[in-house]
């Protein structure tokens, strides 16, 4: 992790600008992944295919 | 063993082995933690986000449908008009009181994602206090709550009116339909007023059974969601029938 993080571009406020957008970018694409597993496997919302 | 080694050229050996398996046990107990996080997460967005979220506009969606009651229009459409009901074929009841003197409450069909219908159950607790539906039945309208499907009649409309919903995610409206029983109560509110509705039966279907949805004859509500819980692998379908409300009587006697 701490070998990640030196490895981001800039000077150590750029770098924690950069993990903190990429860490929120990689839960948006969890949530989206989970909600599509979710609305295909878990619940489809009851409608007929 | 190699007893040619001498005893620190072992200890060595043994101290390299034992590195190897710390490594394995220590990307194993990461992996298995980041599993765990990751179905955690899975659950926590599931059960609690998407309920969150459809709760969350409910309150929009509902102030939606009540300014869309009072703007929508309302017609009187004599039964003769009505296909489907019109007992001017013969009907024991074209005798007491003729077709164009019996007159249908009508409200124009609503554009579709517009929330135009409120679905309750007393006694229900997923549906005591009422979910808005929206017209269509798009992922993105089951993600607001109930959604009513397009081709099917409005509720309180002569036919089968359809409403699907999710069973145990984004806030579950129909979680509890397999609690309803025949006899039970079910109101739509819509322009018109509230319709009241007795369940008949319910059925569990796989996802391919369209005819659900097929016309009737009379007026009904058919509410399909997800069976079983936590799985999308059939539906379960309940059929109600229309007993009370602004068009009752004129269906009732149709």
């Amino acid at each position: 992790m701490n070998r990640w993080f030196a490895a981001l571009p800039g000077p150590t406020p750029v770098k924690v600008l950069v993990a903190v957008v990429v860490a929120v970018m990689a839960v948006v694409a969890l949530f989206f992944l989970y909600d599509w597993i979710g609305t295909n496997l878990l619940d489809s919302g009851g409608t007929f295919e | 063993m190699d007893e040619s080694l001498n005893p620190a050229a072992r200890r060595e050996r043994s101290r390299a082995a034992t590195g190897r398996v710390t490594r394995i046990v220590r990307a194993v107990g990461w992996i298995s933690l980041i599993a765990g996080v990751l179905v955690l997460g899975f659950v926590f967005q599931q059960l609690f986000v998407t309920s969150w979220l459809a709760e969350r506009n409910q309150t929009a969606l509902e102030e939606d449908a009540r300014v869309y009651f009072e703007d929508v229009e309302v017609v009187e459409v004599p039964v003769s008009e009505v296909q489907g009901l019109s007992t001017d074929e013969g009907g024991e009841d074209a005798a007491v009181v003729p077709d164009d003197m019996r007159r249908l409450l009508v409200e124009a069909r609503p554009e579709a994602h517009q929330p135009f219908a409120i679905i309750r159950a007393p006694g229900i607790e997923a549906l005591e206090e009422g979910w808005t539906v929206v017209e269509g039945v798009e992922r993105s309208d089951l993600k607001n709550g109930a959604g009513h499907m397009p081709h099917t009649p409005i509720p309180g409309q002569p036919g089968n009116s359809v409403i699907s919903g999710h069973r145990t995610t984004y806030g579950a409206p129909f979680g509890d339909l397999d609690r309803l029983e025949p006899g039970d109560r079910i109101e739509v509110e819509t322009a018109l007023g509230i319709h009241g509705y007795e369940v008949r039966e319910t059925i569990i279907v796989d996802p391919f059974a369209l005819w659900v949805t097929e016309p009737r004859r009379g007026a009904w509500l058919t509410l399909t969601t997800c069976h079983p819980k936590f799985s999308s692998r059939e539906r379960m379908v309940l059929f109600a029938e229309l007993v009370d409300g602004p068009n009752a009587e004129v269906i009732l006697a149709s």
